[in-house]
């Protein structure tokens, strides 16, 4: 049955067909990781994108095809997350651009939208990468003949997308290295798939898989914290001011604890401000001039009021928000005055929106946006285009150690009065001066670059690039060391991660430092998953 | 030399060498350290600074400190009096910081109210004895108490006393200075430059190495130069502070001072800090 024409239903069975067959491969599409390490996300991402783009869907009227396109664009354009997912819901937007004002599509608009998705996705990444999401879109709709019914477009277009998705590894050689193709490519050829198997009359049941809802549900949205001021004073007898402020530290951080056994003053930050409150209820103190405040809008205060009184002009209140993983690396940014971490990372990439959402809950004049890894940047980006006009800079932060040293500029630049480009580049320099080296797993067996890697040896990516596979962790931090130490490094920071103990840190450094001798060494607690340390070295 | 009328008095914060203040006639009040039950008069012959220095961070409790008692600053200016003083210019440790000034006061009050100048230095350190030392000058020259207040105002807006934190672990112990050390954080071993400015302590950067703090400690020495006077200060660190000091020789004026800072401030900003007190030599245009 060849359609000419398709209403807004039929579109929107279609869009639901080609999420459902995403949602079905996030597996395989989170496997076809380039790096044989644990933080293949591109199928998650995706998948997160498009149930977002599916919600705006679940109800009302489908009359319009062009009111579907949009909505479905618009569910996306918040929803992105991670590089591909981001590529994906500008083509979605151009998409929907391209049906203009049609109610209904006909394949001659298919046809011509599909062209128009590919150049506003172009025109949304600065530097395209051919071998990518991007070639197999361009190649899909490039060149379709005229003429055809909507199926036979769409089966056109999935076989030129399987196609162009095949050569991905002959345009990007880190693919071809790997073995494998791109794997944003595939995520797009199975959204093509699904629509295409349906236009074909394959059944649709457009409730989701129940496992996969599980697991989407595991990885789960990013959760956004802000934490709290909170300062009290404690009065009794026979206080003891060592107990009280290392059971404090246990609930928060920035803790300040000061008097005697008789009156004690608390100023302590955390998540959540009852548990201090509690917490010096319990030990039968009276409490007394309790204030608690909301510090997201006490971070945004706090460039304005550390910068020199001398300063004629009143610095912009400027707010960091960063994106990071693991407990004690949050820790570690809200200590250093971030005003929003929103937690996530490899394989939990925040969306737009939730980028958006912490932008708006803000009242910073200045924003600036610690992605802290590479796909986490172009959602990041996008949020700031689609903002009230307030500045929003991106210092590109590839790791989370160099977003920590971007955090001690943003403070030492704060600290100087500098206003917000001058801000900006202090971060984006001390960003690029950092060197990062992540300690993690191998996934699989594979050669890289020369690199003869087992599956679980432990891996030293410096600065992005495997440099050392070996058999233990310690031996392969000790090598990334000996290549990253220089004549201008002078301190090498630790965080160990969730499933390193501070001693087991503190013994390492001590067999370490035998070895290298010229370095300082500092232990801090990390918490992140799959990374056992992550140390930068400055 | 007691031929001058007015005579400048101060606190032991001053960081004045005993020598100075000798020899300028300048009589110095000591402020106390309280450790473990004792009140030590922290006036460089009670409390031996070396041991107070290698002790302080393996000490179970962290000192505290200890303006000089209204009683005690009575008696102080009496001496002064009785000694043949027509008046006394007394100056002081910030009253923002500390409850020296108050007692002063409260001592004036009961003593000669009219023949005592109390003044807020709003300086630490050798910043502060950089205007104990001009007013000592004047007023062994036999100048009038208005060209020395306005001598010590002079000399206090062209000095600057910078400083690296070695560890904020002593400042957030003493809670003198909160806002500084919550905007400062302390998950990871930051190297804070401090100025004092105002009568108050600020954070004006924040490197994460010792010699990247150095180098921007340098900076700012260097942006003060030429230099009329200049001390170079310390917290147990000698060693650092002879090592800065070579650094910067070639702006150093001859009679450059290097001092080891009062337990009274070094307990609460710690050892191994070293900073710089500057006096710029266009501070008589």
């Amino acid at each position: 049955m060849a359609k000419t024409s398709i209403d807004g239903q039929a579109l929107r069975n279609l869009l639901g067909a080609g999420v459902k067959r995403v949602a079905q491969n996030v597996e395989l599409i989170n496997e076809l990781n380039v790096f044989p390490v644990p933080d293949g996300d591109t199928g998650i991402n995706l998948f997160h994108t498009l149930n977002r783009a599916w919600e705006e869907l679940a109800e009302g009227e489908h009359q319009s095809a062009r009111k579907v396109a949009q909505r479905f664009a618009f569910g996306a354009l918040m929803g992105a997350r991670g590089n591909s997912g981001t590529i994906l819901s500008q083509l979605l937007a151009g998409f929907a651009d391209g049906l203009g004002e049609a109610e209904d599509v006909t394949a001659p608009l298919l046809r011509e939208a599909l062209g128009t998705a590919v150049t506003r996705a172009y025109a949304a990444v600065s530097q395209p990468v051919e071998g990518t999401v991007l070639t197999v879109a361009r190649e899909a709709a490039e060149s379709l003949p005229e003429g055809l019914s909507i199926d036979e477009l769409l089966q056109t277009v999935v076989i030129k997308a399987q196609a162009s998705l095949k050569g991905t590894p002959d345009l990007l050689p880190i693919l071809k290295d790997a073995g494998v193709v791109d794997a944003g490519g595939m995520g797009l050829v199975c959204f093509l798939q699904g629509m295409q198997a349906h236009a074909c009359g394959a059944p649709i049941d457009l409730a989701l898989p129940e496992r996969q809802m599980a697991e989407s549900a595991v990885a789960g949205p990013p959760s956004v914290s802000y934490g709290y001021d909170v300062q009290f004073l404690m009065k009794g007898a026979g206080l003891d001011v060592g107990a009280v402020r290392s059971d404090l530290e246990q609930l928060g951080w920035s803790v300040i604890v000061v008097g005697d056994d008789r009156i004690i003053k608390v100023h302590i930050h955390a998540e959540n401000p009852a548990l201090p409150l509690d917490y010096a209820v319990k030990t039968g103190a009276a409490l007394d001039d309790i204030v608690v405040e909301n510090m997201q809008l006490q971070a945004a205060a706090v460039a304005r009021q550390s910068g020199p009184k001398a300063q004629a002009e009143k610095p912009e209140l400027v707010a960091v928000i960063a994106v990071v993983e693991g407990e004690g690396m949050r820790g570690v940014f809200r200590d250093l005055n971030c005003a929003v971490v929103i937690e996530g990372g490899a394989g939990r990439n925040p969306a737009t929106e939730d980028f958006v959402a912490a932008i708006d809950a803000l009242d910073a004049e200045a924003i600036i946006i610690l992605p802290n890894n590479h796909n986490i940047e172009l959602a990041a980006r996008q949020a700031a285009e689609m903002t009230d006009g307030r500045r929003v800079s991106i210092v590109a932060a590839r790791t989370v150690l160099e977003g920590v040293g971007a955090m001690i500029a943003f403070g030492d630049a704060s600290d100087g009065g500098l206003g917000i480009e001058a801000i900006v580049r202090a971060m984006s320099e001390a960003a690029q001066a950092t060197t990062s080296i992540e300690i993690t797993r191998a996934t699989r067996t594979t050669t890289l670059q020369g690199l003869d890697i087992r599956q679980d040896d432990s891996l030293a990516i410096i600065d992005g690039q495997i440099r050392v596979a070996s058999a233990d962790i310690e031996s392969a931090l000790l090598q990334a060391l000996t290549m990253a130490a220089g004549d201008n490094k002078e301190l090498a920071t630790l965080y160990y991660g969730a499933d390193l103990s501070r001693a087991e840190a503190e013994e390492m450094i001590g067999r370490i430092i035998l070895k290298i001798p010229d370095l300082e060494y500092e232990a801090v607690y990390g918490g992140q998953a799959r990374f056992p340390l992550l140390v930068s070295v400055d | 030399m007691t031929s001058s009328r007015i005579r400048i008095a101060a606190d032991s914060v001053c960081d004045l060498p005993a020598e100075l203040a000798a020899s300028l006639g300048v009589s110095i009040i000591p402020t106390y350290v309280n450790i473990g039950g004792e009140s030590i008069a922290d006036d460089g012959v009670g409390l031996d600074r070396v041991r107070y220095y290698r002790d302080l961070p393996s000490l179970a409790e962290q000192p505290t400190t200890a303006a000089p008692s209204p009683g005690d600053a009575a008696a102080f200016y009496q001496r002064i009096l009785d000694d043949g003083a027509d008046h006394i210019v007394s100056i002081h440790v910030p009253e923002r910081l500390s409850g020296v000034l108050n007692a002063m006061r409260l001592g004036a009050e009961s003593v000669a109210k009219d023949k005592i100048t109390l003044v807020d230095s709003l300086q630490l350190t050798f910043g502060f004895g950089l205007q104990v030392l001009a007013a000592a000058e004047l007023a062994q020259e036999g100048a009038a108490l208005a060209a020395i207040l306005q001598r010590i105002e002079d000399v206090r807006k062209h000095c600057k006393v910078y400083a690296i934190i070695d560890t904020m672990e002593y400042l957030r112990r003493s809670g003198r200075v909160t806002t500084l050390v919550a905007s400062v954080g302390g998950l990871l071993r930051i190297k804070p430059i401090i100025r004092v400015d105002g009568g108050e302590i600020e954070s004006i950067g924040r490197l994460r190495t010792w010699s990247r703090a150095e180098q921007r400690l340098r900076e700012l020495t260097r942006a003060e130069a030429p230099l009329e006077r200049l001390a170079v200060l310390h917290i147990a660190n000698y060693t650092g502070a002879e090592r800065f000091l070579e650094s910067i020789q070639d702006i150093a004026p001859s009679d450059t001072l290097v001092i080891e800072t009062t337990p009274t401030l070094g307990t609460h900003i710690g050892p191994g800090s070293i900073g710089v007190a500057t006096l710029n030599r266009n501070w008589r245009l």
